[in-house]
């Protein structure tokens, strides 16, 4: 778990979930409007190297940004399927095209496409706190020891 | 006479148009798929996909006969499509359909970028116009500040940096629970309501010309909450208010920087909200420049503005190729 009391730490703790995220992820990210996901995967970009602007994909679903780190991540696909309403246009839409081995792929809105790629994703859900300002990000998924322990010390932080 | 057909289908809608070299507009044909998406609160790209399929080749043919030409071999001389951005489904059945034309009829084909056929739309209505001219172009995809030399010579001086405009008036219309397209039933709602009674941030107040819709997006939702009272259309009326303010900022602080433009046009389909046509007719009377404020049918998508920027692009470029493949997110900087 993370809190981010504002929009600079939200950006922060996506930068530092870059140091965590692997090629071939797929990073479903939830929670409602306003909850600072977009935020997040402009700093999850800038962690990765991450050159152009990054803006809300809801348009066009889908923005492909080329990466520039060590870390054998060559793209960051990030998607928004904010304006898809059922499974089966997400099936349609065929996100799991995206998941490549020197990619990772941010999928705004992606309560419904958990359903396509299974399990074997990271969720991180965005809330806001009582505070109504202080955004808590929370991370599950099934994932073993290793990539567990990453996690918590990227929440700890 | 020269003509173009031009085929659009980069989002929700199909539009062909016959247009001549000298920009006359001899048929504009628009079919929308929008009934189906308001079911949705937004465009499903599934679903525009589909339609585009099923309404491309009627609307071709319907644009040919209105503008006098036999539809089964017109006197064409090129043809014109959006190649991007937009939706890749959508967008993908335009250009298969162009290509399969240009085959067909032994004509060159060349393809177009959605966003300079927004600003080229002005040109359809005023060929006497003058340049520099400054463009705002806002949609429910995009949103910038475009510096417009001369025809097909453009700078592009600021865009969102997280929402577009149009998606954020979808974005908060849904919040609210109002119809889609969001856009106009804000508008109308906003008429009947009263400014600023939501205290509401005008956010990038800054020195650049970048524009910021996301944490607006985010006050409404947060202030309805806390102000459950506060009725819908002084919701509706405050939010109105604060992205105009911004759009008009930016603008204004545009001509202060770049004294020599002579006139501020208006394009994309947020161009057809009163508050901001409005707005920007008093920014016009204020540093004495033209207002370009394109008919409504102009300033949402259509083909007529492709098939302009279309004749630009083929005198300048030449014809595309026919290998040429659709572009989802081509920036319209990558041109000049």
């Amino acid at each position: 778990m993370r809190l981010c009391p504002d929009d600079v730490a939200t950006r922060s703790a996506g930068e530092a979930f870059a140091t965590v995220v692997r090629p071939g992820d797929v990073v479903l990210l939830t929670g409602g409007l306003g909850a600072g996901k977009t935020t997040f995967v402009k700093g999850v970009a800038r962690g990765l190297g991450v050159v152009e602007r990054v803006t809300s994909p809801t348009f066009t679903m889908v923005h492909q940004h080329v990466a520039h780190n060590d870390r054998g991540i060559a793209t960051l696909h990030h998607a928004d399927v904010y304006r898809v309403e059922s499974v089966a246009e997400v099936r349609d839409l065929d996100l799991g095209e995206l998941v490549e081995e020197a990619g990772v792929v941010l999928i705004e809105w992606g309560e419904l496409a958990a359903a396509v790629f299974g399990r074997e994703v990271l969720t991180l859900s965005f809330e806001f706190a009582d505070d109504e300002e202080t955004r808590v990000i929370t991370a599950s998924g099934a994932i073993d020891e290793t990539r567990a322990r990453e996690l918590a010390n990227w929440g700890a932080s | 006479m020269a003509l173009a057909l031009a085929i659009e289908t980069s989002c929700d809608d199909t539009a062909a148009a016959v247009v001549d070299a000298q920009l006359h507009v001899h048929s504009s044909v628009i079919e929308s798929s929008i009934d189906q998406h308001r079911a949705f609160g937004g465009v499903v790209p599934e679903l525009a996909g589909r339609a585009h399929l099923t309404t491309i080749g009627p609307v071709v043919r319907r644009a040919l006969v209105e503008a006098g030409l036999d539809p089964h071999a017109p006197a064409i001389d090129v043809v014109a499509v959006t190649s991007g951005p937009g939706l890749i489904g959508s967008l993908l059945i335009g250009l298969s359909a162009a290509k399969a034309y240009a085959l067909a009829w032994d004509l060159p084909f060349v393809g177009v970028n959605h966003l300079e056929g927004h600003l080229f739309a002005p040109l359809l209505e005023r060929p006497d116009l003058q340049w520099p001219i400054v463009t705002l172009l806002v949609s429910g995809g995009h949103s910038m500040i475009v510096l417009q030399h001369g025809p097909g010579e453009h700078e592009v001086l600021g865009e969102t940096i997280d929402d577009a405009a149009g998606e954020a008036y979808d974005k908060v219309a849904r919040w609210l629970g109002l119809a889609y397209p969001g856009g106009p039933e804000i508008d109308r709602l906003a008429a009947g309501g009263t400014p600023g009674t939501l205290k509401l941030p005008v956010s990038m107040t800054g020195e650049d010309f970048d524009f910021s819709f996301s944490g607006l997006k985010t006050a409404v939702v947060r202030a309805t909450e806390k102000h459950p009272e506060v009725a819908l259309a002084d919701v509706a009326a405050s939010f109105q208010a604060a992205v105009s303010e911004q759009l008009l900022r930016k603008l204004r602080r545009t001509l202060v920087a770049y004294p020599d433009v002579r006139a501020v046009a208006l394009a994309g389909g947020v161009a057809a909200n009163s508050a901001l046509r409005r707005g920007v007719e008093r920014v016009a009377q204020e540093f004495a420049v033209a207002a370009l404020l394109p008919s409504l049918s102009m300033c949402t998508d259509n083909a007529a503005m492709i098939a302009a920027a279309g004749w630009y692009r083929f005198a300048h470029g030449g014809p595309s190729d026919l290998a040429l493949s659709a572009r989802p997110s081509w920036a319209l900087a990558e041109i000049s």
